[in-house]
């Protein structure tokens, strides 16, 4: 009866584990108890949140040569946090829609010399957002620990100039940018699932009525018949839409707020509420002049003074001053 | 005009009958859309076209916009009484931008081709965002009798 | 949300309490304050008026005043960073501490001044009943209505747009619905305001009034079936425009289980108690350095 007993136990137990396939189990999990698990994660939550707070680099080594800005240098860029869109004003009474973007948790973590990364530029790997260590893996938890900052949510990698290097550890803050500059803003966009071509593309489709077979929402036609022989290769096609990068340039920053490391950027960015994107000097030729003696190669809370707590454009109405009268 | 005022010094009932016969000649309760081809206006100066009763409410055969949707300050062309008659557009029901009026019927103005007002007088207010499209409507607000 | 805001009145009555006192003590100063300034002037004794005299009702000095927190401030029920509202309501305290933006509520009568560069004299002012209040945070809005020349007339202003020069609430009321986009189908005579009106005086202390006013309907078709119970309307007379028979039928599109999907429930007791706590020892802070 005993044996039978642990057999049926057995059998229950992998019930329960089929229901969920995507169970991962971890180093952690597998070596620790759970109180050892829960203080684990408590301690190293509060670890990495004080080592944030310091604000400084935690390598200890010299630190690197910083270089003069010159036209034509490319800086590294941030990694944000949607936070949602606001509207905000002009002085000329016009309203705007922002977006403001949280720079969170912000550090360089890796710098990648010319030949490291393609041969033709250097680049830095900068991450955002502090997130648990037992779900990372030991590839990149090295990463994080030569640079001496909690592991990472999201990284991304900037190509720079070789007079913008910073050493890794860096933290990096919203005063990076200032207002009144452009920035382009990669992130991935909200996933729409297998659509149609009349959703994924715009096609026109057909007449709802006037003797219509089964035919309202369909591509028509894929190309020519016999002479190519063949549809052509990039054809619109119905499939899966959305949830790929996708880039905003050329968005005007309004207003930083330096004290909760908060941009905010001109109209809509792609991705849902709460994703991480990359936010970097925008590449278009026409937008470069806004560029003038930024920051180089990125804000030192040590060095840049005590900024005002909310930086704003010329154009933009503050709300402590009186209402406005046009002319 | 005088029916107009000696139906409001009464009470009433007088008065909401003389409301709906005098400005609605036709439905204006449905949907809020753009004045676009086939929608019934309003006219709203004192020309002798625009204010006889004819069993039929002008309607808009033309927009001259690029994308066939008019908004204040628009051209549109109209079939009135059998003829047609250019008109501008100086209030309509669907809302525009905010802090902006946004009107309970599809106001329009005759205008002659040269852009001059065939009436001398407009009875509702005329939205004050008129002023700053493009275009001259400096005889049409001359003729405004209140701004909003 | 009337349950809610019950339970809100009960819970801060000490907090009012505690802002009734600094309001008769700020006043009793800025009296005295006048007078001393009166007697220091060596000139010859010149004619000062009589500080005017305060109309204090002698039974209901103890009665607190009416708390009240502006709809917006209270946050949308979405996965937003609650840090996103927070930087938004310091923007709207900010504002708030330039602009007196009073208390008014849905059929309240409001007259707002805004700066309008193509007016004569650059600004216009526009009368009329509040028929609709919407958005949150920082994009907050409001419909006027008025019948000006026997022209139905909306328009929709942002609370919180720099242009808005001047809220005055002329009378404040409530009506028996929460939006009052049926004045649209409604007689003229129900959302006609006199664009000179002089305001009428109400009470800071007392529950605001409730009008219970049913108004009489145009003969259909209306811009929405009004009589529908989704939109739960209370201020229409129906029984002069539809047969009871009419409103029956209407019923059939009822829908008495959404009341008990707890997944739509959003209890904001406890988040406008807290909001309001901020709000006000935010704009308290700005009274004392003024």
């Amino acid at each position: 009866t005993f044996r039978t007993g642990r057999k049926r136990r057995h059998g229950w137990l992998y019930f329960v584990a089929s229901v969920r396939t995507v169970k991962t189990t971890t180093w952690f999990e597998e070596h620790l108890t759970e109180d050892n698990q829960e203080y684990m994660r408590k301690s190293m939550a509060e670890e990495y949140r004080r080592q944030t707070a310091e604000k400084l680099n935690p390598l200890k080594d010299e630190p690197w040569q910083r270089h003069e800005w010159t036209e034509g240098s490319r800086r590294v860029g941030l990694v944000a946090v949607k936070l949602g869109m606001a509207p905000i004003w002009t002085k000329t009474g016009e309203r705007h829609v922002v977006t403001m973007l949280q720079v969170q948790d912000c550090h360089v973590i890796k710098h990648l010399s010319k030949e490291e990364y393609d041969g033709h530029t250097a680049a830095l790997i900068v991450g955002g957002k502090n997130v648990s260590p037992f779900y990372r893996s030991e590839k990149q938890m090295e990463m994080f620990r030569n640079a001496g900052v909690p592991p990472k949510q999201k990284i991304a990698t900037f190509k720079i100039s070789d007079n913008a290097l910073i050493k890794p550890g860096t933290p990096l803050y919203a005063a990076h940018f200032r207002p009144g500059q452009y920035v382009d803003v990669t992130s991935k966009s909200i996933g729409k699932g297998f659509q149609g071509v009349m959703k994924r593309w715009g096609f026109k489709g057909q007449p709802a009525s006037h003797g219509q077979t089964k035919t309202h929402r369909r591509p028509g036609a894929s190309g020519p018949g016999g002479d190519p022989g063949k549809v052509f290769k990039g054809k619109k096609m119905p499939g899966m839409m959305g949830n790929i990068y996708i880039t905003a340039h050329g968005l005007k920053i309004w207003r930083v707020n330096t004290k909760y490391n908060v941009l905010y950027v001109h109209g809509s960015v792609p991705g849902h509420r709460n994703c991480l994107l990359k936010v970097k000097d925008t590449v278009l030729p026409t937008r470069s002049s806004t560029l003038i003696n930024p920051p180089f190669p990125t804000y030192f809370t040590e060095e840049g003074g005590d900024l005002d707590e909310d930086l704003y454009d010329e154009n933009v109405f503050i709300h402590t001053e009186p209402s406005l009268t046009l002319t | 005009m005088a029916f107009h005022h000696l139906s409001r010094a009464l009470t009433g009932l007088l008065v909401d009958t003389s409301f709906i016969t005098h400005q609605r000649p036709f439905s204006v309760s449905a949907v809020v859309t753009a004045i676009q081809k086939m929608t019934r206006v309003r006219v709203v100066d004192n020309s002798s076209l625009g204010n006889t009763p004819y069993h039929r409410p002008p309607r808009v055969i033309h927009v001259y916009t690029k994308n066939g949707v008019g908004k204040v300050g628009d051209r549109v062309l109209l079939a009135i009484k059998g003829q047609k008659k250019k008109a501008l557009i100086v209030g309509h029901k669907m809302p525009g931008d905010r802090m902006n009026p946004r009107f309970d019927s599809n106001n329009v103005v005759l205008i002659e081709d040269n852009g001059n007002p065939t009436g001398t007088r407009i009875r509702v207010p005329i939205p004050t965002h008129l002023r700053e499209k493009a275009g001259d409507f400096s005889k049409v607000l001359a003729i405004a009798s209140s701004f909003v | 949300m009337a349950v809610c805001r019950k339970g809100l009145h009960e819970f801060i009555f000490s907090l009012r309490l505690l802002r009734n006192l600094q309001f008769q003590n700020e006043r009793f100063f800025s009296a005295s304050l006048c007078r001393f300034v009166g007697v220091d002037n060596s000139e010859p004794p010149k004619f000062t008026p009589p500080p005017k005299p305060v109309i204090v009702d002698k039974t209901r000095t103890g009665a607190p005043l009416r708390t009240f927190l502006s709809p917006e401030f209270i946050p949308p029920r979405q996965r937003i960073n609650p840090l996103k509202f927070f930087i938004e309501r310091t923007d709207m305290i900010r504002r708030r501490k330039v602009l007196d933006i009073p208390e008014f509520y849905v059929g309240s009568i409001l007259g707002v001044t805004m700066a309008d560069p193509n007016a004569s004299g650059k600004v216009n002012r526009f009368v009329g009943i509040c028929i609709q209040r919407g958005g949150k945070g920082l994009g907050a809005t409001f419909v006027l209505r008025n019948i000006i020349n026997s022209q139905g007339v909306e328009i929709c202003y942002e609370l919180y747009s720099p242009r808005i020069q001047k809220i005055e609430v002329l009378k404040l009321e409530k009506r028996l619905d929460d939006n009052l986009m049926y004045l649209r189908d409604a007689l003229p005579e129900y959302s006609t305001v006199d664009p000179d009106m002089k305001p009428v005086p109400f009470s800071p202390t007392e529950e605001v009034p409730v009008n219970t006013i049913k108004v009489k309907m145009r003969p259909k078709p209306w811009s929405k079936r009004w009589e529908r119970p989704k939109f739960n309307i209370q201020g229409i007379a129906f029984s002069l425009c539809l047969t009871p028979e009419k409103m029956e039928h209407a019923q059939k599109w009822a829908q008495p289980w959404l009341e008990y999907d707890m997944l739509k429930e959003y209890d904001t007791t406890k988040l406008e108690e807290e909001i309001l706590r901020e709000v006000q020892k935010e704009m308290n802070k700005c009274e004392r350095a003024s």
